[in-house]
């Protein structure tokens, strides 16, 4: 639905993204993951036609945002970089400006939307008066009015409480499931992206480091969680001892090639710290990206 | 759709406060300027004017003449300020909010943002012009207590007239639509400059530079030879319409060379925005 071929832009000497290529599969969640100034936007940016590339193509549906970016977008509804609208118009005028650049839109259509997103209450008042999450939710709602095919949200979930994440996750897996709707969405929220996607992509610097389903790539074995108390002293004594590489937040690190979970166990008795587990560790979104992005691990070779 | 898009583009205008500062100065203008002529002193001269030419002070100083003094006065001193701090505001406003890459977020060109936005100043400009006109018209008739004759003088020009009531009407409102047209120049200058990479207040501010300088220089008697080459000289070709036999084939050859003008404004400014990036 959505290929990216070797895309590329410059801004000035400075690239933004470098020959990204990617493939995103009809009805998945994607999410797009990167520190900031990685070229998740400028990426995005480029899928709707506002930022022009240097080098290579995005095509939507198999048309070139740049030849036809009509076309390319007829399906798509899109929320890019920090929503804005017109503070001096209600929430419903707005709506019905914005939707109207792409075709006629019904009123009862825009109360299903204000309705689907909680906004019924408010949609009336003047945007001037709307606060960061309403604005959120009035942008969710612009996306959706054309009945698109395909979402592309930018940082959907800034600025919302934990309370509007809940919601806006339900809703996306709702449209996802329901409507199954494509939707490419780039957040530094890795807990929800990990509830939310079955596939990333992880930018750093504009270069694409993966792609795919993150949870294909083999876990490494040789990744343990150790809890043992006193923990810091533990963990500070099986580095020093050469046994264990580092240690995460998490208690998580990497045996060293010569050491196995026996050989830990061993040492920690025998130093007199109680052990209370030695298991394998559980990979999350975040210590995949960390490993990824840090480079000191193998799985960024991944493409879909 | 265009139809729509457009009816939502005016939307926008008219439910900005900004929208109506322009037209409340100029209300605050007009009452101003009618002030001034009320005063003894400018009654005065103006009576010296119209002896000198064999006519009585009651001949010449009427509502119509007042109305058209009013309008000549406020729409040379602030019409391009008001104009190009629409125009100018156009797209780089909506750029600076944030507004524009929401409507680009839509499968629309942005040809189409931008020929919608031009209308909407050409539609803005005319609408400046007669509030003017109309309210000069009105303020003038209730000073004087009816229109009567229309005393013309504007000696850069060349032009003196005393056109009888009737006639001075139709003129003057035919010279409100080519104050409008002519303007459209001014109004395209500074939507052109809204379609770059630059601030609202820098866009108008870069317009209203181009007409003050092009102004200045014109008034410079050195510069009498190339007056033709100055942009104001052309848009105050309205001023003509008042002339006893109206030179049409003058008036023609600068309405056109603006009307190539306002297009080649238009065009770069298109062609600009059309190319550039819209991030934040």
């Amino acid at each position: 639905m959505i290929s990216l071929q070797g895309l590329t832009k410059r801004f000035g000497r400075r690239a933004a993204v470098c020959a990204v290529s990617l493939e995103v599969p009809r009805g998945v969640i994607y999410g797009l993951l990167g520190h900031n100034g990685a070229g998740k936007s400028t990426t995005i940016g480029m899928l709707l036609g506002q930022i022009i590339p240097d080098e290579g193509r995005a095509l939507i549906d198999g048309q070139d945002v740049a030849v036809a970016r009509q076309r390319a977008l007829a399906k798509v509804g899109a929320i890019y970089e920090t929503p804005a609208f017109y503070d001096y118009l209600s929430g419903r005028s707005n709506l019905r400006v914005l939707s109207e650049y792409t075709g006629p839109v019904e009123p009862r259509r825009i109360d299903e939307v204000v309705r689907l997103v909680g906004l019924q209450d408010r949609i009336d008042d003047r945007v001037a008066t709307y606060s960061h999450g309403m604005r959120q939710r009035l942008a969710f709602a612009q996306a959706l009015l054309p009945q698109p095919e395909m979402l592309l949200l930018d940082e959907p979930g800034e600025g919302l409480d934990p309370e509007g994440i809940h919601e806006l996750r339900e809703l996306i897996l709702g449209l996802n499931r329901e409507s199954g709707l494509t939707i490419l969405l780039s957040s530094h929220l890795l807990s929800e992206i990990q509830q939310l996607c079955s596939h990333v992509a992880i930018l750093r610097e504009g270069h694409l480091l993966f792609a795919g389903d993150w949870r294909d790539v083999k876990v490494r074995e040789d990744r343990v969680r150790i809890q043992a108390t006193p923990r810091r002293d533990a963990e500070q004594g099986l580095v020093q001892a050469g046994l264990v590489a580092d240690f995460d937040d998490d208690g998580c690190g990497c045996l060293a090639p010569s050491a196995s979970a026996a050989t830990v166990a061993r040492w920690l008795v025998e130093h007199g710290f109680q052990i209370h587990a030695i298991a394998p560790a559980d990979r999350t979104l975040e210590s995949f990206y960390l490993e990824t992005t840090r480079g000191d691990a193998g799985p960024a070779t991944g493409r879909s | 759709m265009w139809a729509i898009q457009f009816r939502n583009e005016l939307l926008k205008l008219v439910a900005r406060k900004r929208t109506y500062i322009g037209f409340g100065v100029f209300l605050f203008v007009e009452a101003v300027v009618l002030g001034l002529f009320a005063l003894s002193g400018t009654t005065e001269a103006f009576g010296l004017l119209l002896t000198k030419n064999g006519l009585e002070l009651a001949d010449g100083y009427t509502g119509l003449t007042l109305a058209g003094g009013i309008v000549y006065i406020t729409v040379a001193m602030l019409g391009a300020l008001y104009m190009t701090l629409v125009s100018g505001d156009m797209v780089a406003k909506e750029v600076e909010d944030g507004t524009m890459r929401m409507i680009l977020s839509r499968p629309v060109s942005r040809l189409r943002v931008i020929a919608i936005k031009a209308a909407v100043c050409v539609v803005h400009t005319f609408a400046l012009v007669f509030f003017i006109g109309l309210t000069s018209l009105l303020a003038g008739a209730l000073y004087r207590g009816g229109l009567g004759n229309l005393v013309v003088f504007a000696p850069h020009e060349g032009v003196f007239a005393i056109l009888p009531p009737g006639e001075g009407l139709r003129r003057y409102l035919l010279s409100l639509f080519f104050i409008g047209l002519t303007c459209q120049t001014i109004s395209a200058l500074g939507l052109m400059f809204s379609c770059f990479r630059m601030r609202p207040a820098t866009a108008t501010i870069l317009a209203l530079s181009v007409f003050s300088v092009d102004f200045i220089l014109r008034t410079i008697p050195y510069f009498n030879a190339f007056r033709g080459y100055f942009l104001t000289h052309h848009i105050d070709c309205w001023i003509h319409i008042f002339e006893p036999f109206v030179p049409w084939g003058r008036m023609a050859e600068s309405l056109l060379l603006l009307a190539g003008l306002t297009i080649s404004f238009w065009v770069i400014g298109a062609a600009g925005f059309c190319s550039r990036d819209l991030k934040a």
